[in-house]
């Protein structure tokens, strides 16, 4: 890779962070709105998540020490980092190297920083709010590597873009949507433990343990907070759009796909309650593994969905 | 020259306080302390009749995520103790809506050995809700007072309570006794 | 009334010295003893079924110059209630703890302990501050506290210029 290819990429890079804050932003704004039609009320503004994001990063922010501090620069510059490498319709920023398990490992970095940043804080709650988070990834991450897993087995690949673009073959009969129906319903309930929407909202659960992680987070800190989960909401629901939604090659295609997948999220957590931490687990490592483990024997021995 | 620089700096601090205050008063996060009744009109105010949502507003979970601190009806001495532990929490600008007569003058507490009579003697009280207790057209009303005065400058019960902490600070342990409890309860 | 509260009445009546019973409703009566009787009365009463002591509160009597001090029990089979009560000296108000019996009358104790200043001795938890923070003053529920002069005197009250106790006269 030479100097002009990592500039290049560099500034890509940053136009898919500024369009993934302005979009994501937005989009979180839009569906509360759309929740709170949906509960007979009016709703704030379609742009009350930026003045919400503008307003904490005004205000005054109290340090827990450098551990603290650090952690959350860390835990923001990872999820960044790992957003910049996402495909965006035919735009990726540094090509070869989208590989699925670039966002597991750059994904950790960002978790693990938010989970130092809230341990050095030093609430308990901040403590059982991030070991819950990382319970929950364990339960999640199984089942959606086994998918993946096996639509990387399936079409001999592992870079992101390339699965969205064989899947752009041949119109909507080869997304993996159709190809692999199971794991596209075990990749969206995984969705659902990403985002932490409410079935799996263990580690925020505001009533029970005071918003988890962030219970020591003011100011200035909660407002890079909020940048971060708007961040890794972006990597998330984009990921899930290329890899079993076929990705896409215009904008309008990638805003239709995008915003279904992400309202149909928050809709679904709107009409459920919260499940404790064990059945979480418990509920992870029976029906999505086990369809997990169904596709990809399906995949591997019958050769159906390549 | 130097002049010069100094009012290039205190118009550009101006201008970034004009910004600062669009976005507060648009985005208020809530730190409901429900010491009395006046909690009670709180759902309504918040759920599909008059729907906070649309001002900006929402409940918060920890006092240092939040910006208004609503102390819903009577405060004795014991939880006056907490109130002042979680405004002192808030991170700038923090301000304070009072709700109902006690928080006033005592209300119906006013002859009380454990209520005290006013807040605003122990804390600086940007808004006061009326009423006994008041109703939720009263406390819409009251939080939209609120974005009115942040808007123009007249809500800085922070600045206040920065500037006269000492004042403060003497009143408190005037009426308090020790502000910090050492019992079998904070260890 | 309840057949199992007359027979448990009748049982007490013949076990102790008892002053006076009272009937308080349909499944509660009162039962008024001798100080020195309680810690017995309470223990046999355990053994008969009242297994739970749902309170420990007292009364102050202050033209008698005298406590009252009152033990609610309650039986969870039969699902009624008796009251204990026994009298003490208003100036110098002492009695026996009766955690040994109901180890839960430790808060109960300490509430008494508080409001009232009455002292349970062999309860030595009793003397730290259960409710009141730092309080200064005789215990606040004795009739000859001044609640309004304590009130007056710990918090500022508010001056108001025009009298609006006057205003709403209907005129």
């Amino acid at each position: 890779m030479n100097l002009n290819e990592i500039l290049t990429g560099t500034l890509t890079g940053l136009i898919i962070l500024v369009f993934a804050f302005v979009w994501q932003t937005t989009l979180s704004g839009v569906t509360r709105k759309i929740v709170g039609r949906f509960q007979k009320r009016y709703g704030p503004k379609f742009y009350q998540e930026f003045r919400d994001i503008f307003k904490l990063l005004t205000k005054t922010g109290v340090t827990h020490g450098w551990v603290y501090s650090f952690g959350v620069m860390m835990a923001l510059g990872g999820i960044m980092g790992t957003a910049m490498f996402m495909p965006v319709m035919r735009f990726t920023a540094f090509p070869g190297l989208d590989n699925v398990f670039i966002y597991v490992y750059l994904f950790a970095v960002g978790m693990l920083g938010m989970a130092m940043s809230a341990v050095g804080s030093g609430n308990p709650l901040a403590g059982i709010g991030v070991m819950r988070a990382l319970t929950q990834m364990v339960g999640y991450e199984v089942p959606f590597l086994v998918v993946v897993l096996a639509m990387v087995y399936g079409h001999g690949t592992a870079s992101v873009s390339e699965l969205a673009a064989v899947q752009q073959a041949a119109g909507i009969a080869s997304w993996n949507l159709v190809r692999m129906p199971i794991g596209t319903v075990v990749g969206f309930i995984c969705l659902l433990g990403m985002l932490g929407k409410k079935p799996f909202e263990t580690f925020i659960a505001p009533a029970e343990i005071a918003s988890g992680p962030m219970v020591e987070y003011g100011g200035k800190q909660l407002g890079m907070l909020m940048l971060l989960h708007e961040f890794s909401i972006f990597i998330e629901v984009s990921l899930f759009v290329n890899l079993f939604l076929g990705g896409a090659v215009t904008v309008v295609g990638f805003i239709i796909k995008y915003v279904g997948v992400f309202v149909l999220a928050s809709l679904v957590s709107q009409a459920l309650g919260r499940f404790k931490i064990d059945q979480v687990i418990r509920y992870f490592y029976r029906w999505p593994i086990a369809l997990a483990v169904a596709q990809a024997l399906i995949v591997v021995f019958l050769g159906w969905g390549v | 020259m130097g002049e010069g620089i100094i009012e290039k700096d205190k118009k550009l601090k101006e201008g970034w306080e004009g910004i600062s205050r669009f976005f507060r008063a648009n985005s208020l996060w809530m730190l409901m302390y429900c010491t009395g009744c006046c909690a009670i009109e709180l759902p309504q105010a918040m759920t599909s009749r008059y729907d906070m949502e649309r001002l900006g507003m929402g409940p918060m979970a920890t006092p240092r995520q939040a910006d208004v601190l609503l102390v819903t009806g009577y405060l004795s001495v014991k939880t006056l103790r907490r109130v002042i532990y979680a405004y002192e929490q808030m991170s700038t600008p923090k301000y304070l809506v009072a709700f109902g007569p006690c928080p006033i003058n005592g209300g119906i507490y006013y002859d009380a050995y454990a209520v005290i009579n006013r807040l605003d003697q122990y804390l600086p009280v940007d808004v006061y809700i009326a009423g006994c207790m008041p109703k939720p057209e009263a406390v819409m009303n009251g939080f939209q007072d609120l974005i009115d005065g942040i808007k123009n400058k007249t809500a800085d019960g922070w600045k206040r309570y920065r500037d006269n902490y000492e004042w403060y600070r003497k009143n408190q342990i005037e009426s308090l006794g020790e502000l910090r409890i050492k019992d079998e309860f904070h260890e | 009334m309840n057949k199992h509260i007359e027979s448990v009445t009748e049982a007490v009546k013949a076990k102790f010295d008892v002053l006076n019973t009272e009937i308080v409703r349909d499944t509660q009566a009162a039962v008024d003893l001798k100080p020195g009787d309680v810690h017995a009365a309470l223990a046999f009463l355990k053994a008969q079924g009242f297994r739970q002591l749902s309170m420990l509160t007292c009364v102050d009597w202050l033209e008698d110059k005298e406590f009252q001090l009152v033990y609610l029990l309650f039986d969870w089979d039969k699902g009624v209630r008796l009251q204990m009560r026994a009298r003490l000296d208003r100036d110098n108000p002492k009695f026996t703890t009766v955690t040994n019996i109901y180890p839960g009358a430790q808060y109960y104790e300490r509430d008494v302990h508080e409001f009232f200043g009455v002292e349970f001795e062999g309860n030595p938890m009793s003397y730290k501050q259960l409710f009141l923070e730092n309080w200064d003053d005789i215990p606040p529920m004795r009739k000859d506290f001044n609640s309004r002069a304590y009130s007056d005197k710990k918090f500022p009250v508010r001056e108001y210029k025009k009298d609006f106790t006057k205003a709403g006269d209907g005129k």
